[in-house]
């Protein structure tokens, strides 16, 4: 017992000169990770591997004999019982230094890193970059630069999650959490939101797209001339960004929610018995305060968006082509 | 003398015998095991392609999956170890003739059985749960899912557990026989102690959580309402205060029954008989502080990550005492492989995988990039399906003379260990690599880069499904008509095989006095082999 208790002040008092060793100018969490991990399944495959191969010895060697009676009388052996407590120990207190390691770095934003704004909500992602621009479901950054992104939520838990660059981090309404990647390469990667958020969960995806430096400079400066789309393909793209269509569709079928298929005009009856004409009006009204007009036969799922004049023009001309 | 009466349905309903409400907890819990299983069904099925999953929808996969959790955690899992288990052995492995107070046992089961019938009618009932089983603020409070009835649920769930542990720590504290003493209790009693302390400390908590909860969505209060200024992360550390030694809850008597098993079939004293209790016991204390590993990515400050992080992963170490001991335990024994054994050794083989996969959910780094990925799902259901549910269906084959007096099928239940054991190597395995690749959890669409992982899991899904019917029918058909069993078929020296099979009513004609532990198995000063160390009945 005393030789483990030194063992671990040992262990404690290393861990500073760890800390210090680090912070290289441009450290790779990723590669940090995938480090930490190869050593990690190395170690337990290899344990594992040495129990079940002990389980099988065991079963076949002292399989029962004919005739044969009990085992051997043995109670234990403390030399025996104290090799596999301490062990194991030294083994998890190594990975666990090794796992807070990374950790740091994964929690430590570097200085110059290029700052962009997220924001979940039911079901997607706002982009908010420094200079003012906006997009939903993509972000673009330029390789090369530590990027850190800034998470709140608009309504319920979501998370941000890039399984390419191993971080995830809750987005809290309310609050503001964190997390910073490297992008050392050029590429598009995946983002996928990590909290059970309803219906729309696992169609909140956003691109993460790396870019040239140059090409992400045109990239901006061509969103800030205002590329316009027109009314029809903003709605089109609206209705996919927003995630209407994880309970909507614009087939016909029935599924958790009215089709968007011919609504515009459609006679509806609400849940509270009134009719209405589905118009304008009360498109933007319903997709502004859903529970006000939830249909009947439909349960109130749908949360409200609070779009901007234009946008809910551009969606219901979008609608009124289907 | 106990036979030859008919059965009475009066009898069951008003049933304070220990045997009884045992069997009435068994029954209850496999009943949801089997909803649990179809909903499972549904799940697979949904992976199997996109057409499948269009027809099942994103709202009833939302449902089956948070039904298919509860369910089979609260209703299936702790009940069949703490119900089933607990009141079937401790009065028998103590010596007492039943628990501490009978009726409330009663009250204990009904109260369990009420919640049971209102977790199922949940299914259909509108408002359905879509919430996972978790029930996460603000979602919660906004989707129209019923959260009064699954507060209510958890509350009645409470109110039986409660009731159970306060009953059992009391039976195991004043009601065992003479001489048995502490260092004679057996490991399985030892283990089912150490998760009704978690449960007196734990549930407290969990009520408190979802009666906010309720508050909050009814009552117009803002504890977790983050528009007004609530905190939503608040809920999660008070759900997985409980929640995560709920793990325990049902691991230690697993652990227990393990040792039961091997020690029995090896006819082998058990290995480092103290050193398993020591271990217990660190589980049990060590289990309430590491809940902040469930919320590593939650926003929590980085030190009370660290430090949750270290006492998370030491639990391996007891864990891994445990597991070597079992294996010395074989080691110089004479085992015979009867398929509770079967089961016992395939549960280590499982559990250390399972186990394994936990400590990188309890590292930071690690568990930063596999939190609420298909990682976890692989880890906990290596975890709890297959490994604690093959070992509690070896417990039941293993003690299935005591309350049934009958034998089981022993070739089926052999056949259907292999394919337990090959579905759910099939089912969860490749479920690491999707949550390594970065496959999130409670996902409806697949993405098409993992569809063909998803497909395979299926088959092993299946797989796990077909031994679960044939499993339930070796249960009935067994019980029905199986071979009338003897008092001790295993030649078991634990005190529970000085009585016949099945125990009558009143258990022991007189309180035996207990003159050695449960697992004397080849002591050369024990002069009747075979015998069990007590005194005869």
């Amino acid at each position: 017992m005393k030789s483990i208790l030194t063992l671990m002040a040992a262990v404690l008092l290393l861990l500073p000169s760890l800390a210090s060793a680090e912070g290289a100018a441009l450290v790779d969490p990723v590669k940090s990770w995938d480090n930490h991990w190869n050593m990690f399944l190395t170690i337990v495959t290899t344990l594992w591997a040495f129990v079940t191969a002990l389980v099988i010895y065991m079963s076949l060697k002292y399989r029962r004999k004919k005739g044969q009676g009990d085992g051997a009388y043995i109670h234990g052996n403390i030399l025996l019982e104290v090799i596999w407590t301490a062990v194991p120990l030294i083994i998890i207190i190594f990975l666990g230094v090794q796992s807070w390691n990374v950790y740091r770095q994964q929690i430590t934003v570097p200085k110059d890193a290029y700052e962009v704004n997220v924001e979940g909500f039911m079901w997607g992602w706002n982009v908010t970059y420094p200079e003012g621009l906006k997009t939903i479901n993509e972000i673009r950054v330029p390789v090369g630069r530590p990027v850190k992104v800034n998470l709140t939520s608009k309504d319920v838990l979501h998370a941000f999650y890039i399984p390419a660059f191993r971080i995830q981090e809750e987005a809290i309404p309310g609050r503001t959490t964190n997390i910073w990647f490297n992008p050392v390469q050029k590429g598009e990667y995946t983002a996928y939101c990590t909290e059970f958020c309803g219906s729309g969960h696992s169609l909140m995806l956003a691109k993460v797209i790396v870019m040239e430096k140059t090409d992400f400079e045109t990239w901006q400066g061509k969103q800030k001339e205002g590329m316009v789309l027109s009314p029809l393909d903003k709605g089109k793209k609206l209705i996919a960004d927003l995630g209407c269509l994880g309970c909507h569709n614009i087939t016909g079928e029935k599924t958790a929610a009215p089709t968007f298929k011919g609504i515009s005009g459609r006679e509806t009856i609400l849940a509270d018995g009134r009719t209405v004409k589905a118009d304008d009006s009360y498109m933007a009204n319903h997709i502004k305060d859903p529970k006000s007009t939830t249909v009947k036969g439909y349960s109130q799922s749908m949360p409200p968006y609070n779009l901007s004049d234009e946008e809910i023009n551009a969606v219901t001309t979008y609608l009124k082509t289907l | 003398m106990e036979q030859a009466k008919g059965f009475s349905l009066k009898e069951w309903i008003f049933a304070t015998d220990h045997k009884k409400i045992a069997v009435l907890y068994l029954i209850t819990s496999l009943t949801v095991f089997v909803v649990g299983t179809l909903l499972a069904a549904v799940i697979k099925l949904s992976h199997w392609s996109p057409a499948m999953r269009e027809l099942i929808g994103a709202k009833f996969y939302n449902v089956s999956f948070t039904i298919h959790g509860a369910g089979m955690v609260l209703f299936w899992m702790i009940p069949v170890f703490l119900g089933f288990f607990a009141n079937l052995l401790i009065p028998l492995m103590i010596g007492a003739r039943d628990v501490a107070f009978p009726r409330l046992n009663a009250l204990s089961y009904w109260a369990f059985a009420g919640a049971t019938i209102l977790a199922v009618l949940a299914l259909v009932l509108p408002g359905r749960l879509d919430v996972g089983w978790t029930g996460y603020p603000p979602y919660s409070l906004v989707t129209d899912a019923n959260i009064s009835l699954y507060v209510f649920i958890v509350h009645l769930l409470g109110i039986s557990a409660l009731a159970s542990a306060v009953n059992f720590i009391t039976t195991v504290i004043t009601m065992r026989a003479p001489g048995m003493t502490w260092g004679r209790l057996n490991l399985a009693v030892w283990g089912l102690l150490g998760s009704f302390v978690i449960q007196l400390f734990g549930i407290p908590v969990l009520a408190g959580a979802v009666t906010l909860l309720l508050f909050d969505k009814y009552l117009g209060t803002n504890f977790y309402n983050a528009s007004m200024g609530g905190a939503p992360v608040l809920y999660q550390h008070l759900f997985w205060f409980y929640a995560h030694p709920a793990v325990y809850v049902i691991a230690l008597p697993a652990f227990g029954i393990t040792s039961e098993l091997i020690s029995t079939f090896s006819r082998k004293k058990i290995f480092g008989y103290t050193s398993m209790v020591i271990a217990i016991c660190l589980i049990t204390f060590l289990g309430f502080d590491v809940w902040i590993h469930h919320l590593y990515t939650k926003g929590v400050v980085a030190w009370a990550n660290v430090i949750q992080s270290f006492l998370t992963i030491i639990i391996g170490v007891p864990t891994g005492i445990k597991v070597f001991n079992w294996v010395a335990t074989m080691h110089k024994g004479s085992i015979e492989f009867r398929a509770p054994m079967l089961y016992a050794v395939g549960f280590i083989i499982l559990f250390v995988i399972g186990g394994m996969t936990g400590i990188a959910n309890g590292l930071l780094g690690t568990d930063v990039h596999f939190h609420d990925t298909y990682w976890v799902v692989a880890h906990f259901h290596t975890v709890l399906s297959m490994s604690m549910t093959l070992l509690a269906f070896g417990g039941i084959y293993f003690w299935f003379p005591k309350f049934t007096g009958r034998m089981y099928n022993e070739s089926l239940a052999k056949t259907i260990f292999w394919l337990l054991l090959i579905g759910s190597l099939i089912a969860w395995m490749p479920l690491y690599k999707a949550g390594l690749e970065g496959m999130p959890r409670r996902y409806w669409q697949i993405p098409a880069q993992f569809q063909e992982i998803f497909k395979i899991t299926a088959v092993g899904g299946f797989m796990l499904i077909l031994g679960f019917v044939l499993t339930l029918y070796n249960f009935l058909a067994s019980a029905i008509a199986g071979q009338k069993a003897t008092a001790n078929p295993w030649g078991a020296k634990s005190l529970e095989w000085t009585l016949p099979s099945p125990v009558p009513s009143y258990n022991f004609k007189t309180i035996p006095v207990i003159t050695g532990g449960p697992y004397e198995y080849g002591n050369p000063e024990e002069k009747l082999e075979g015998q069990p160390a007590a005194e005869a009945v």
